[in-house]
């Protein structure tokens, strides 16, 4: 069975449970080593809680601090995203449960909400923002749009609004933090929402020094509504982490996370290089399949069972494994565990009260390792790059390729910080392959909104698309750069919704794929911040020598010694000055002084110094003038 | 009617009778960004650890982190903080809340923080929703200089800025005693223009000193601590054990080693009602911990202590009676109880403040910087002279 259609399962049988019991919650745990050495471990937690119950604050699984919130804002549908890293899906294939609990780059989050509630949006994010640790109240309106194509309600929002009697419309707003952190301070707060609160179950298996070293993770929070034919709703909260771990990263003690080399003498070394020598080893890998364990790779067993009663755990697993059916797993737990194994996949349930570890010890498997790992390929690729050079326009370059032999349909969203401002008219789709049947674009207003483009595009069979337009990067103020303005500003992914078609429904996925884009980094032009304390150093400077020069030669007269008028002061001071004088120069040497100064007559702008006559007031420098 | 009456009158008595505090509250502020800082995120860490062990709850503590130095990809260990090279004690753990990340850290939220003036829809997790009975313990640490503070690398927040947000706080009575620790560069700077009272200030190094880091971990990269915390941290680690812990401020201030901390740590008392006395007599979990006002009399019998419970109520029934009586004959009404109560005790805290002016340590410094003033002021008058009447003279 493939990995998607595996997921769905508990989806649909999500009415069963709603028909034996309201109050409901479940877990699972969805493990599949993928090649290269990775692990994918998805958790799924799902409460469920009838909607008379939510109204009036009744609540057994469901979370109350965010059904609180919830109710506050009027907020029929939320979904809530962490994301980190990049799926691979050269090595690793078709994302996990289709892409639709996955987010962009960061914090992700849209919601249907009340349209008449006003600020529901602002307090919906600054209420989330308290609950997460996360700084989600920067989703104001300038990060926000309002798609029209990319999103569909997953719950019943129709029939919830006539059992409601609902006030009116409902609208879909989303806002994208791409540059926002995301780590242990974001897992507290999700696992306290959990019934069993990461103490018991496989939610004891999360530990932030782990899930935050994966390749890829993402934590998501979906909150909706069920409405039967009756009337009966319910409301359904699920809680899912997915993470692709690097085995043998994950593995290193937390202690000494650093690899150091070992001795050459117990590395394997590749014989066929040409430079293999005594001293000289290229590694070569223990090939096969490396040998992991809950344990080893998580840090912890899993302890008990979070098995709470609502859900049909009597006859369901918590835990499914896939892997090919040779390879040899072993479970390591103090009681028995019912397991059941179908070719591809071991599926096992947890002890009430005992820790259970899985452990696949290192075996070189015979089927090839494509076969090994049987991969979907997924609908779709794309990626997308800045291009272009400078600090005034840019370029936005979008690939898009299908592999299939049968065309597809995509909606292409993009939402643009403001400051990112493109040219719409150079929006080219190139390539054969691709044709743009729709269009929904809302321009950007500086500082209030960014740019919304919705693209709804065909492509055809086997063929790639490039979406290009060009733009040019605004100059904010210098008050709007963050405190690290030279790292560059965050653009957050765009996302891609591949609709179903007929050519797929075949294949029983009737479902849409979603696929995030990168998020990107967009160097603005920015200030040398250091350049207003430079430029007050050098205007200073300059206006000390400058204007100080220039002012004494205005201000300044020359005059010759004889014009200078002599204070009774200063001619005290010239005397004592002049008796110390003729003091010295008796001692010194008889009459030697006689023929420089005259006898010691001195005039009065002069003063005789250790036998030289020196002018006095300002004009030039000091000098001797020999007078007589 | 009349029962209610008496129930005010009791309420108000006991509000202006108990002055102990009923909570505890921590406000950690690290203000520096970029990984070269990671030892002032540590710092700050390394309290929150220690508030936390001595049972302050998340809810009573706001955690400013500017910046993610665990899950940052420059760590080679993921999801960790150290603060010590030795690595034993991971300050991140598994439960951590961080109120304000990244760029909300700034000056302007410290100080609606600070003085709890938010716009609508800011959550209560981010508020210091502190009462007249709070004690606080406020912790900064960064990059500063003489008066300032800087927050990010791109704002400051000066003295005068804190001493008018505490007075701010004293007005709305936020607060019952604060502790204000900093641990910068010239950090005794920050608390010389505190004006509110109740307040105890300490700073690592004088004006004109820096703090030092204490030491790096080669494998981390970078400092991990720094050298006042690291000594405030060791005897809090090593002295102040439990929450029920004897140690007194007075302790936790002598313990400083100049020779050690390599800077002048400084105290300031003058604000704190009772000074240096008082304040040195307040045991270090009242504002580390979160200690509730309970007193276990141990000494006392059972027969004697309910001989004085006996007593108290026999007075409060007193006066209840009487205020019941004025009441019926309409002679007197609640607010001129309230405000008969209220000039006693500020004319005993009258009293009290003629106590307060004792010579800190801060004293000498303050007498040195107006000696600073004077001299400068005498030599700019001598210049400006000798430029005028030289001419004259010559």
């Amino acid at each position: 069975m493939r990995l998607s259609t595996l997921l769905t399962l508990p989806a649909a049988l999500l009415p069963l449970i709603y028909a034996k019991e309201q109050h409901s919650y479940t877990e699972h745990l969805h493990l599949k080593p993928l090649p290269d050495n990775s692990l994918y471990a998805g958790f799924t937690f799902t409460s469920t809680t009838p909607y008379t119950a939510y109204a009036s604050n009744h609540f057994r699984y469901f979370p109350r601090s965010l059904a609180q919130i919830l109710q506050y804002t009027h907020t029929a549908e939320l979904h809530l995203r962490f994301a980190l890293g990049r799926w691979d899906e050269e090595s690793w294939g078709s994302r996990p449960r289709r892409g639709s609990r996955e987010g962009g780059n960061g914090v992700e989050l849209w919601a249907w909400m009340d349209a008449d509630a006003e600020e529901g949006w602002s307090d919906l994010v600054n209420s989330l923002s308290g609950l997460f640790c996360a700084s989600l109240n920067f989703v104001d309106s300038g990060k926000t749009t309002r798609p029209v194509l990319s999103f569909e309600p997953e719950g019943t929002l129709e029939e919830l609004q006539e059992t409601r009697n609902g006030t009116g419309e409902l609208r879909l707003l989303h806002g994208m933090l791409p540059h926002e952190v995301v780590c242990t301070e974001n897992l507290t707060p999700f696992l306290k929402l959990l019934p069993c609160k990461g103490k018991a179950g496989i939610s004891s298996l999360l530990d932030g020094h782990k899930l935050f070293d994966a390749n890829w993770q993402t934590m998501a929070v979906d909150v909706r509504p069920i409405c039967s034919t009756g009337g009966d709703c319910i409301l359904e909260i699920q809680q899912t982490v997915d993470m692709v771990l690097d085995i043998e990263r994950s593995m290193r003690p937390r202690e000494s996370p650093i690899p150091r080399p070992l001795p050459i003498k117990d590395i394997t070394c590749d014989e066929t290089k040409g430079y293999n020598g005594h001293d000289t080893c290229y590694p070569e890998g223990p090939g096969g399949e490396m040998g992991w364990s809950l344990s080893s790779v998580f840090g912890r067993p899993i302890r008990g069972s979070c098995a709470l009663g609502g859900g049909e755990e009597e006859e369901g697993f918590d835990i499914t494994l896939k892997v090919p059916s040779e390879r040899t797993v072993e479970v390591i737990s103090e009681t028995a565990i019912p397991q059941s194994t179908s070719s591809g996949s071991r599926a096992y349930r947890l002890p009430k009260d005992a820790n259970f570890d899985l452990d696949l010890p290192h075996q070189a498997l015979e089927s090839s390792s494509s076969g090994a790992f049987a991969l979907e390929q997924p609908p779709l690729y794309a990626s997308r790059q800045l291009t272009g050079h400078g600090a005034e326009r840019g370029g936005m370059h979008t690939l898009l390729r299908n592999p299939h032999p049968y065309a597809q349909r995509i909606v292409y969203l993009e939402s643009l910080p403001w400051f990112l401002r493109p040219y719409m008219h150079t929006l080219e789709l190139s390539g054969a392959g691709g044709k743009m049947e729709k269009m929904f674009y809302t321009p950007l207003l500086d500082r209030q909104r960014g740019t919304h483009l919705e693209l709804l595009i065909e492509i055809q069979p086997r063929s790639t698309v490039e979406i290009t337009y060009d733009f040019e990067k605004a100059i904010l103020r210098y008050t709007e750069y963050p405190p690290d303005a030279n790292r560059g500003f965050d653009i957050p992914a765009a996302v891609i919704r591949v609709l179903p078609n007929n050519a797929t429904q075949d294949q029983g996925q009737g479902r849409d794929y979603y696929l995030r884009t990168t998020s990107l980094l967009l160097p603005l032009p920015t200030p040398d911040f250091s350049m207003p304390y430079n430029v007050i150093i050098l205007t200073s400077t300059v206006i000390a020598l400058g204007f100080g020069s220039i002012f004494n030669l205005l201000v300044r007269s020359f005059v010759l010694v004889e014009e200078v008028p002599v204070g009774a002061l200063a001619g005290v001071v010239w005397r004592l000055k002049d008796g110390v004088a003729r003091v010295r120069g008796m001692l010194k040497g008889g009459g030697v002084g006689k023929e420089d100064d005259g006898g010691g007559v001195v005039k009065k702008g002069e003063v005789v110094v250790g036998g030289e006559v020196r002018k006095v007031n300002g004009g030039g420098g000091g000098g001797g003038k020999k007078d007589t | 009617m009349k029962t209610l009456n008496s129930v005010w009158a009791f309420l108000a008595l006991a509000s202006i009778a108990c002055a102990a505090h009923t909570s505890n509250w921590a406000v950690l502020v690290s203000t520096s960004r970029f990984w070269f800082n990671y030892r002032h995120l540590a710092n700050t860490l390394s309290l929150y650890r220690t508030v936390k062990r001595l049972g302050i709850p998340d809810s009573q503590i706001l955690l400013l982190l500017p910046d993610d130095m665990a899950c940052n990809p420059r760590n080679a260990f993921s999801g960790t903080v150290y603060s010590n090279a030795d690595r034993r004690m991971d300050l991140y753990g598994e439960n951590v809340e961080v109120d304000y990340r990244g760029y909300e850290v700034t000056v302007e939220n410290f100080i609606r923080l600070l003085t709890d003036r938010w716009e609508e829809g800011v959550p209560a997790s981010k508020r210091l929703q502190t009462d007249e009975g709070s004690n606080i313990l406020i912790y900064m640490t960064g990059h500063g200089g003489s008066e300032f503070l800087k927050f990010q690398d791109s704002e400051e927040i000066s003295s005068w800025d804190l001493a008018d947000a505490f007075s701010q706080m004293r007005e709305k009575k936020r607060y019952n005693e604060m502790l204000f620790m900093i641990d910068t560069c010239q950090a005794n700077t920050l608390y010389r223009q505190f004006y509110a009272p109740g307040v105890i200030a300490t700073g690592s190094s004088e004006e004109d000193e820096s703090s030092y880091s204490h030491h790096a971990d080669n494998d981390v990269g970078v400092a991990v601590i720094d050298r006042w915390t690291y000594y405030v941290l060791e005897f809090l680690e090593t002295q102040v054990t439990g929450p029920t812990s004897d140690k007194t401020l007075g302790d936790l201030f002598d313990s400083y080693d100049v020779g050690k901390i390599h800077s002048n740590p400084g105290v300031r008392w003058d604000l704190f009602p009772g000074g240096e006395q008082a304040g040195r007599s307040r045991r270090v979990v009242d504002f580390f911990g979160n200690v509730q006002n309970v007193e276990v009399q141990g000494n006392q019998t059972g027969v004697e202590s309910l001989k004085e419970d006996l007593q108290g109520l026999k007075r409060l029934v007193q006066d209840y009676q009487a205020f019941a009586a004025a009441q019926e004959s309409n002679k007197t009404e609640m607010s001129d109880v309230v405000q008969r109560r209220n000039l006693e005790a500020v004319s005993s805290g009258k009293i009290r403040q003629k106590q307060r002016h004792t010579v800190g340590k801060l004293q000498l410094s303050e007498n040195a910087q107006w000696a600073r003033q004077v001299a400068g002021a005498t030599v700019l008058s001598g210049l400006a002279a000798l430029w005028y009447f030289a001419p004259k003279l010559m």
